[in-house]
């Protein structure tokens, strides 16, 4: 058996400059001015009347209790338990205290609702419109061209979507065209946002679905019935078991010091 | 439980934890970048490059292993096999493989 022969082209050394860098360069400025479109898009939270802030705050106020419990003493963990749980059960902190046990209202209505899926709706555009358009571009452009061979080995199944425009059917199919320059630095180009922008940039998808992610979103959403809430966390505060941090320390002392 | 009061007496700070890893997947991603390079440069292919990629990221590791963490993982990491050991590497790996693809165009190919 003789040895494939190796398929050598010869390309023009300004594919480099007329291809790969313009490529390169339209990526990078895309993924910062997609980070800063986000960061423009992002509508400020919008201002809640007093009564709503108590009755987000207060629910949130019960989960830091049941979360930092054991830096207290028994006898005041146990004050704001009753205190607490009492106030959870009357409903003191209800935003509307007669609509308790009315169902909730459709939250396709609510507007507050709508918001939120008005800014997902945003974030998946400012994702969407600039990848339609470069892929749109380079395939406009710099279809046809071979410029660049892989280093690693592909199976034929990509040689449809890496070698469209080229038009040899014998062609191995670590050459290729320039969109898959183009998904490599789609996916490549992560690092360098992380340098260029900070670690917390929205410059990329995934970073982006992280952002969205905000803490506290899914804490009280309009279509949750807030009563339910709250007598579910006074449930868990009664369940709770307290064990003070403070118990024993003596011996722990005397254990780390003896040793 | 023994566990859970050893938690409450040593707690985890997250934000500490968070900083820890992005630290670390920092150093990767440059390293990885930077593999790449060095991997186009030479001309490797298909599995030498690979395996090039997974040998650098093992000496980044225990230099991280030896000079950040001053060889007491346990101190700066929950759990170092996960997140010092084997953390990031294969997020680096799409930043390996565009220099890599780079590089390997503009000397060899």
């Amino acid at each position: 058996m003789a040895q494939p022969i190796v398929q050598t082209i010869h390309r023009d050394p300004a594919l480099f400059w007329w291809i790969l860098l313009p490529i390169t360069v339209v990526m990078v400025l895309t993924g910062i001015l997609r980070h800063y479109a986000m960061t423009l898009l992002q509508s400020a939270p919008k201002k809640q009347a007093l009564p709503q802030i108590r009755q987000q705050r207060s629910l949130v106020r019960g989960m830091n209790l049941r979360a930092n419990a054991n830096v207290l003493t028994p006898s005041s963990f146990q004050a704001r338990k009753a205190y607490m749980v009492s106030a959870y059960q009357e409903g003191k902190f209800l935003a509307d205290p007669e609509g308790r046990g009315k169902p909730r209202p459709n939250p396709m209505s609510d507007p507050a609702a709508m918001e939120g899926i008005m800014g997902m709706m945003k974030g998946n555009m400012a994702m969407m419109v600039p990848q339609t358009l470069i892929m749109g571009w380079i395939n406009a452009f710099f279809s046809g061209f071979v410029i660049m061979k892989l280093p690693f080995p592909l199976t034929p199944q990509f040689k449809s979507m890496l070698q469209s425009g080229v038009g040899t059917r014998d062609l191995d199919v670590r050459w290729v065209s320039s969109l898959s320059w183009y998904f490599l630095t789609l996916f490549g180009l992560q690092p360098v946002y992380n340098f260029i922008l900070g670690s917390n940039n929205s410059a990329n998808q995934v970073t982006q679905q992280m952002g969205q992610m905000n803490p506290g979103a899914g804490l009280m959403g309009p279509e949750q019935d807030p009563d339910k809430l709250f007598l579910n966390e006074a449930e868990n505060l009664e369940v709770m078991e307290h064990r003070w941090i403070l118990e024993g320390v003596e011996d722990r002392l005397l254990a780390k010091f003896s040793s | 439980m023994n566990e859970e009061r050893e938690l409450a007496i040593s707690p985890i700070v997250h934000s500490s934890v968070q900083h820890n890893s992005q630290v670390v997947s920092n150093i990767r991603n440059l390293t990885a970048s930077l593999f790449g390079v060095a991997a186009g440069t030479l001309g490797l292919e298909s599995y030498p490059g690979f395996l090039f990629y997974l040998v650098g990221t093992l000496i980044v590791s225990s230099l991280i292993f030896a000079f950040r963490t001053d060889g007491k993982p346990t101190e700066y990491f929950h759990q170092p096999l996960g997140d010092l050991w084997g953390g990031d590497v294969f997020s680096g790996l799409s930043g390996f493989v565009l220099t890599w693809t780079l590089f390997y165009g503009l000397v060899r190919a």
